[in-house]
């Protein structure tokens, strides 16, 4: 039987053997440029919530009056996840967009669990129905509402873009308020202008940079990587978002008085040499 | 971490597939190879539960009858079309003649009907953006009025001018805008991805 030390020389050996037997794909200063782009995205998975950027872009805060419009109307909220969906045949980036709108559409589910407002979800893919009934769910056990959860439904819209645009052009509900976040592609425009007719208010938004001039026309606000941000700026609490904006108010003034003092230094207006420690020889 | 083994699982797969994007290794390449066939595979079994799903859902609201009838005929009668023109005896599946006229002579000529009302409805859109005050909308739409006028179809010394003028427009001030949103979504894509793998998430409660 070998010793621990003899184990721990295979192993060692063993790995020498895989270096040996291995080359760099890339030069060295590429590889290292590689490890160094990822260390950077590492950090920035590390912190999931904004820390220098606080934004309602997509006007997420005002969900609590959505749901009480629709409780006085009698409505329900209609949630888009776009038409991407999660197993469809599309690229990689148009289904991401379906999973950045999955934390807005739980935070929609939990406000409308507690409202009792009743929840429509639109999606075009089977498997997204699936993934949008737990999170449904989930809001209604979270809030320990669940005997609301029959009120709310997850749709089917049907196979294919058209069909997604289709149904919200011809349905015949006015919801009280409209979520559209995900990719909509080419027919963006027909999705949003059908929701925008029917609902009270309509927040979109698409990660999709050909169909930012969509969603700008839809009045949203959530355009290209703000649909992404969007789940970082969701926050319950108001002092946290409060104390962000005043950190980057005074980083702002901050660097307002370091560029007018490098300005008025440079026009010979004043010397900070001089004023902070004195001339020198005096 | 609230799915460590799912997270250290997602960690491992990561790291060996960085590992073979960086270094030529021919065990390594196998190992990467396999690791990607998994995931399509997983991706499909996923897609078949998912349909499997909403035939269940839909049949059981046809037999209970509640919800939308209609709508759960035409979706299960859409998924067995489908499913007998492709896997009937003698058929070449997706390939097969069947399946290509119910997508050539049904759903395409459907889709385009939709798609052609894609200019009716961006000129509501604009009137309605403009109707409401939108700022962003009423400098889009400006924007769009200036390029329609760039692209008039004039001769002469004018017409190259503006020709000019609006490849300039689409390098540069266009294109540039093109870029940086490109570069953000990229960025957060990335960013996503890992979060979402990950199991990291904002908290919203």
């Amino acid at each position: 039987m070998p010793s621990p030390a003899e184990l721990i020389g295979r192993a060692v050996r063993f790995i020498g053997d895989i270096l040996g037997a291995s080359s760099l794909r890339f030069e060295t200063g590429p590889t290292l440029v590689v490890l160094g782009v990822l260390l950077v995205l590492l950090q920035l998975v590390a912190r999931p919530v904004s820390r220098w950027v606080s934004s309602d872009a997509g006007g997420l805060t005002s969900v609590g009056r959505a749901m009480a419009l629709a409780a006085e109307s009698g409505t329900d909220v209609v949630v888009s996840l776009g038409n991407a969906g999660l197993s469809r045949a599309t690229d990689a980036l148009a289904r991401l967009q379906t999973l950045a709108a999955l934390p807005a559409l739980s935070h929609v589910a939990r406000a409308s669990a507690r409202s009792g407002v009743p929840l429509r979800v639109l999606t075009a893919d089977p498997l997204t129905m699936v993934v949008a009934g737990a999170t449904v769910e989930a809001g209604h056990e979270t809030t320990e509402t669940r005997e609301r959860r029959g009120r709310s439904r997850i749709v089917y819209v049907g196979e294919g873009r058209p069909a997604a645009a289709g149904l919200v052009m011809t349905t015949r509900a006015h919801p009280a308020a409209a979520f559209a976040i995900g990719s909509f592609r080419e027919e963006a425009t027909l999705s949003l202008e059908g929701l925008r007719g029917s609902a009270g208010t309509l927040t979109a938004g698409t990660a999709e940079p050909a169909q930012v001039s969509s969603v700008l026309l839809a009045g949203g606000a959530l355009i290209g990587p703000a649909a992404y941000q969007v789940a970082a700026d969701l926050r319950a609490d108001p002092t946290e978002r409060t104390m962000v904006m005043a950190a980057n108010r005074l980083i702002l003034l901050a660097v307002a008085a370091i560029v007018a003092g490098t300005l008025l230094t440079a026009a010979g207006v004043i010397d900070p040499g001089a004023i902070l420690a004195g001339a020198v020889g005096e | 971490m609230r799915r460590p083994v799912i997270a250290a699982l997602v960690v491992v797969v990561g790291v060996l597939l960085l590992a073979d994007f960086l270094v030529v290794n021919e065990s390594l390449g196998e190992i990467a190879g396999l690791l990607v066939d998994a995931v399509i595979l997983v991706a499909a079994g996923a897609a078949l539960a998912g349909v499997a799903s909403l035939a269940w859902r839909r049949g059981r609201d046809l037999w209970q009858r509640r919800g939308d009838p209609v709508g759960a005929i035409m979706v299960l009668t859409g998924i067995g079309a489908m499913l007998v023109a492709g896997l009937r005896p003698g058929a070449e599946g997706a390939l097969d003649s069947a399946v290509s006229w119910l997508i050539g002579a049904l759903l395409v000529p459907i889709a385009a009907t939709l798609f052609g009302l894609l200019f009716v409805t961006t000129l509501s859109a604009a009137r309605r953006s403009l109707a409401s005050g939108n700022r962003d909308a009423i400098l889009l739409v400006a924007a769009a009025m200036a390029t329609l006028v760039l692209l008039l179809p004039l001769g002469g010394q004018v017409g190259t001018w503006l020709g000019e003028a609006a490849g300039w427009t689409l390098e540069v001030p266009v294109g540039a805008a093109f870029r940086g949103l490109l570069l953000g979504v990229a960025i957060l894509t990335a960013l996503f991805a890992a979060r979402t793998l990950l199991g990291i998430g904002a908290t919203d409660d």
